[in-house]
């Protein structure tokens, strides 16, 4: 396979490119290059800035400092589709399918065929079906995509890429949500591509296809480019090192002391189709367990598992009691609570004011026949104090409040419950901060309070800074546990990816 | 967002707030105080009692229809449903008769068939939302249709009419009263006083509103949202049932055209007062004051010759939309 | 013509032929469907009078379709068309506009029309036309309140649904009190429905201190009006005249119930003789076209006997 384009001039660059929003700077004078017949792999942690560069390069952001460089000239995108005009189209992982149309209708949106005032059905349909077959994908280009597999969207959406000629392909993780088979043909079309001479961008969180597919490296992270080289030589051991390889800051409490032996939650042998396949683990009294691993490994969907919100096969033991399939009520009765990473579509009544919000989960707690309004004040101002929510008045809508005290609002609910075991699942996503140390100190004080907590964290240092235990999920299967020194980002990363513990290889 | 703009934007979504609530009632009283000065007689306690107690059977089903509604749902079966009980009660009462004789047990054994008849059918409709995942909508326009034929076909396309002696006997149920307060009402304010309660003050409210307002919240914070649908209907069946109690002593009969769009008046009823066609907020109080205003345009332009009767209709759409508009307003401030 | 001896001729002419051994032929009745109480009597009388004609003549062969609303109503008749080969329509339409254009679309291609009750908005399309006098109805009406109430008084109407059929009523009824001395005060649509009926009443009780009569423009709006009176405790004060023949209020004519003094017919079973005579085109060498108009009577405790059917449910 031809790696020869390395020295070709870019088709497609960007030269110390930096971008804020607001006064956060996300990207700093980044200087990335793709070359015609090569593909560029961007690669890491999640928030490193890999989005922001895509949406710079697809003409969806503007930089905020820096230039963009079209075949060495200057080009200030207006827009995607001034982007598309000039041949670089942008494959988004969150599809942009329309849903109810076909896969042919699909690929030729915005640019249908036409022959007179009729639409070109015959030649679009030859076309698309041309483009699948270079795909390799066995579908009917009639039918609907609302029916398709997420891995044949995924290919439609290449296809739509392809019939748009493209000469610079930007591709946001295109492999997450491919089996591996599927994978394979993508990769292998990947190789064809680059071989017609087109200019690649390619992001995933799996080392092993970038060393596979890539001519380039471009490691980000903190919104720097802290390694770029060819990937001849460059080993998954060195880039995974780069990604993470930063300082630990000192925003997380000291970790409360071990925890006792008494088990206090017992899972076994859970399965949530097509989720999480055969996963097990205790949880004990005093003890911060952190959950990490890829977005999509699956960590969520065993929580909702192991709380009753989701269809799930398995035992679930807290204390010596088995609680029943699928009730998330029994659960809560037995001491056991899930705090979900969704707090606008699934933790927070956004419309409804604060206390109703707040006394939702606990409700019984606070009914005697009728609601005790006044005991339901009562526990808002305590909550007020307790979590230090800040509220511009104490009737607004949840939907008001900053991110990050929606965030203590949830926690408060959350624990007004009195749980013995809590699972929080995305602790501190999209909050600021200074919340965030307040949140690692409630979680530091529930376990020091004999409770157990189970985080749930795609943050490598909040995993690090706050777990005593931590199990790494990979692909819906629990890939290893790390305890006490072992809990390191390197061991956490290479688990995470899918490559054994660090030692074993290399 | 500053600390101060926040204030600023609560104080004034908390004015507007305030307009929203008292839009309705302001009505109601503009609606009185027209009444007044068209006729004399529009305060009298016969035309009070009168306008009162044939809101009756609208406001206790649109009562049950404001915790339908609230928690995301629809019943548009409730008026087919009120004719169907109605003709099953007069069967059964007249098929009674040989045995029970005109008594007080062969009308409470109606009364009987009502409830239980209501709480089916709310439950039929309740689970086929529910367990069959289909939409409130659609459901509900198949029992609405199912129900009108039913009674059609029990009246043989005429009209079933209660024993006379029966109807002597079990009509004081709406036309007698205590203390001088015609039984209807009384049942309809003993209604809207513990639906005020229950969507106010109980838990089961509060999960109608929470299940209405975002039903991924509600089950995350383990309501379970399928029983408070479930109850809903049921709830919206019985009082059905109960309505129908009150209405078949008033002619004593029952035909396909009982209880005609009296779905729409009670939805109509419930969004006037305020309750979010979508769910999620729902007042009890407002309904009452929703049915009011629909009977009052009834009985205003029944007293005068002000507009052409041709044109009720038009005047109860105007302020249909006016209620919708008036809720966007809201919405938008959110 | 008294609509009695009418359908009493028909059958006999019926009766008196011998069931010969043509060609069956098929007869298609189209109709509302039953959805208040003088259609529910309509629809019995249709179906009773099919019965008694395919028991008696083996050559006969029927086709009812009932319908909701008019577009239902076009479709029967158009599928009677397609499937059934029909060779005669009897038709009572649910509007005239809408089943102008279809009707005649039948009669074009040969086959036998009947209309009943309501005319279509086209003369001439219909071979047969059986049909009730509403003008004569308000007039009958309106005769007898003049001549019950000879030194006038207050009344109040209730009318039913704004259509053709109302307008006629009312304009025959109120000729036909011209110059007596009463005056009516008020006038509301209580749309041939009970409950309606008693909310209108109610609300006419409220506004006038003074009604000496009602009319109802309907039996089952008269019902609706009854009960409002009696719960206003004004029953002494006036009589109520309905109008359609509903058996429970001649009954009470016949009974002399004070506050029911008569009746005014528009019988239901216009639906029958309409059937009947269109059947005798098939059976008979006697072919009977034109217009029959039943026109209304009034039924006092006196002939009450002679128009009381307790087997139908109207």
């Amino acid at each position: 396979m031809g790696r020869t384009g390395v020295t070709a001039p870019p088709a497609l660059a960007l030269r110390r490119v930096s971008r804020r929003f607001g006064p956060i700077e996300v990207l700093h004078e980044v200087d990335l290059a793709l070359r015609p017949g090569s593909v560029h792999a961007l690669i890491g942690e999640n928030g490193a800035g890999k989005s922001t560069t895509m949406k710079i390069l697809g003409g969806y952001l503007e930089p905020s400092e820096g230039e963009v460089l079209l075949q060495g000239a200057s080009a200030a995108f207006a827009s995607s589709e001034a982007a598309e005009a000039a041949g670089v189209v942008m494959i988004h992982q969150e599809f942009n399918l329309a849903e109810q149309l076909t896969v042919e209708e699909n690929v030729f949106l915005g640019r249908e065929l036409r022959r007179g005032p009729f639409l070109d059905h015959r030649t679009m349909q030859a076309r698309t079906a041309e483009l699948l077959v270079r795909l390799d994908c066995r579908i009917d280009p009639r039918s609907r995509v609302s029916d398709l597999s997420v891995s044949d969207k995924q290919m439609v959406e290449i296809a739509k890429a392809l019939a748009r000629e493209a000469r610079v392909l930007i591709m946001d993780e295109p492999t997450a949500v491919l089996t591996r088979r599927e994978t394979g043909v993508l990769l292998e079309l990947i190789d064809r591509l680059r071989a017609e001479g087109a200019a690649i961008l390619f992001t995933s969180h799996k080392l092993d296809e970038v060393a596979r597919i890539a001519d380039e490296v471009t490691v980000l992270r903190d919104g720097e480019v802290v390694l770029a080289q060819e990937a001849a030589g460059l080993t998954e051991d060195r880039m995974a090192v780069a990604m993470v390889g930063r300082e630990m800051s000192d925003l997380f409490p000291p970790k409360p002391a071990a925890p006792s032996t008494e088990t206090v939650l017992d899972v076994r042998g859970m399965t949530v189709p097509g989720r999480v396949r055969d996963a097990s683990f205790v949880l004990r009294r005093g003890e911060v367990l952190a959950f990490a691993g890829l977005v999509g490994s699956g960590r969520t969907e065993l929580m909702e598992g192991v709380v009753g919100l989701r269809e799930a096969t398995g035992a679930v033991f807290v204390g010596e009691r088995r609680l029943p399939r699928g009730d998330f009520g029994a659960a809560l009765d037995a001491g056991l609570v899930y705090l979900t990473e969704d707090r606008k579509q699934r933790g927070l009544l956004l419309d409804k004011p604060l206390r109703e919000n707040l006394t939702l989960l606990a409700l019984h707690r606070f009914t005697r026949g009728l609601i005790d309004k006044r005991a339901e004040d009562r526990a808002l101002d305590e909550a007020i104090r307790d979590f230090d929510i800040r509220a511009a008045t104490r009737d607004m809508a949840a939907g008001h409040l900053s991110g990050g005290n929606q965030q203590k609002l949830l926690l408060a609910k959350t624990m007004l419950a009195e749980p013995d075991i809590v699972i929080i699942d995305e602790p501190t996503r999209g909050i600021d901060i200074g919340t965030k140390q307040q949140i690692y100190g409630i979680i530091h004080s529930l376990a020091s309070a004999g409770r157990a907590v189970i985080v749930v964290s795609s943050e490598m240092q909040e995993v690090i800074g706050l777990a005593h235990r931590v199990i790494v999920m990979a692909a819906g299967r629990v890939a290893g546990e790390l305890e006490g020194r072992d809990i390191h980002e390197e061991a956490i990363v290479r688990l995470a990816m899918g490559l054994g513990r660090s030692g074993e290889a290399a | 967002m500053t600390a101060t703009e926040t204030q600023a934007r609560g104080t004034r979504r908390g004015m507007r707030l305030d307009f929203h609530v008292l839009g309705p009632v302001l009505a109601l009283v503009a609606l009185i105080v027209i009444g007044i000065l068209l006729n004399p007689n529009f305060l009298s306690y016969g035309n009070i009692t009168n306008v009162l107690a044939r809101s009756a059977f609208i406001g206790i089903i649109a009562v049950g229809m404001t915790f339908v509604i609230t928690s995301g749902g629809l019943d548009l079966s409730v008026g087919s449903m009120a004719a169907f009980i109605a003709g099953l009660m007069i069967l059964v009462m007249n098929a009674l008769l040989p045995t029970l004789g005109v008594s007080v047990a062969t009308i409470l054994a109606g009364m009987a068939t009502a409830l239980v008849a209501g709480l089916v059918a709310g439950a039929i409709n309740g689970l086929l939302v529910t367990r069959g995942r289909i939409e409130a909508f659609i459901v509900t326009l198949g029992t609405m249709g199912i129900y009108r034929s039913l009674v059609t076909w029990l009246a043989d396309g005429g009209t079933l009419s209660l024993d006379f002696d029966l109807r002597t006997l079990y009509g004081p149920v709406y036309y007698g009263g205590l203390l001088g307060v015609a039984w209807p009402i009384i049942v309809f304010a003993i209604v809207a006083i513990l639906g005020e309660l229950a969507m106010r003050h109980t838990a089961f409210g509060r999960h109608c509103a929470a299940t209405g307002s975002n039903e991924q919240v509600a089950r995350y914070s383990a309501v379970h949202v399928d029983k408070v649908r479930t109850a809903t209907y049921i709830m919206l069946g019985v009082l059905v049932g109960v309505a129908t109690i009150m209405y078949v002593p008033r002619l004593g009969s029952a035909s396909s055209s009982t209880g005609l769009l009296w779905e729409l008046e009670a939805i109509a009823a419930v969004i006037i007062g305020g309750t979010v066609l979508k769910g999620g907020y729902g007042r009890v109080w407002g309904t009452v004051v929703g049915v009011l205003i629909l009977s009052l345009i009834g009985n205003i332009l029944n007293l005068t010759d002000v507009v052409s009767p041709y044109l009720n209709g038009a005047i109860q759409g105007v302020i249909i939309i006016l209620a919708v508009v008036m809720q966007r307003g809201r919405a938008a401030s959110r | 013509m008294n609509f009695r001896s009418h359908a009493a001729i028909a059958a006999l002419a019926l009766a008196a032929l011998p069931a010969s051994a043509q060609e069956t032929a098929v007869i298609g009745v189209s109709i509302p469907a039953a959805t208040h109480g003088w259609a529910g009597g309509m629809n019995f009388h249709a179906q009773e009078a099919i019965d008694r004609l395919e028991a008696t003549y083996e050559q006969l062969d029927f086709v009812l379709a009932t319908a909701s609303d008019p577009g239902k109503q076009v479709n029967d008749i158009e599928d009677m068309v397609a499937t059934r080969n029909i060779d005669a329509l009897v038709v009572l339409p649910f509007e005239s506009e809408p089943l102008t254009g279809p009707v005649q679309g039948v009669a074009d291609q040969g086959t036998w029309v009947t209309v009943v009750d309501r005319g279509l908005s086209q003369e001439g399309i219909e071979d047969l036309y059986v049909a009730g006098d509403n003008p004569g109805f308000g007039r009958v009406a309106g005769e007898f309140f003049a001549e019950r109430m000879p030194d006038g008084g207050n009344i109040v109407v209730l009318r039913g649904i704004p259509t053709t059929i109302d307008n006629e009523r009312v304009e025959g009824f109120q000729q036909a009190i011209e110059g007596s001395g009463i005056e009516i005060l008020g006038m509301e649509h209580g749309n041939w429905n009970r409950d309606d009926a008693f909310t209108v009443m109610q609300d006419f009780l409220s506004r006038y201190p003074e009604i000496d009569a009602v009319w109802a423009s309907d039996d089952d709006m008269a019902i609706g009006a009854l009960a409002a009176i009696e719960q206003a405790g004004r029953a002494d004060e006036m009589w109520v005249l309905g109008g359609a023949g509903m058996k429970e209020m001649i009954q009470r004519v016949q009974e002399g119930d004070e506050m029911v003094p008569a009746n005014v017919t528009y019988p239901p079973a216009m639906i029958a003789t309409a059937i009947e005579l269109t059947a005798l085109n098939f059976v008979s060498n006697a072919p009977v076209s034109g217009d029959f108009i039943i026109g209304s009577v009034l039924v006092t405790p006196e002939n009450a006997a002679q128009y009381y059917f307790p087997d139908s449910p109207f």
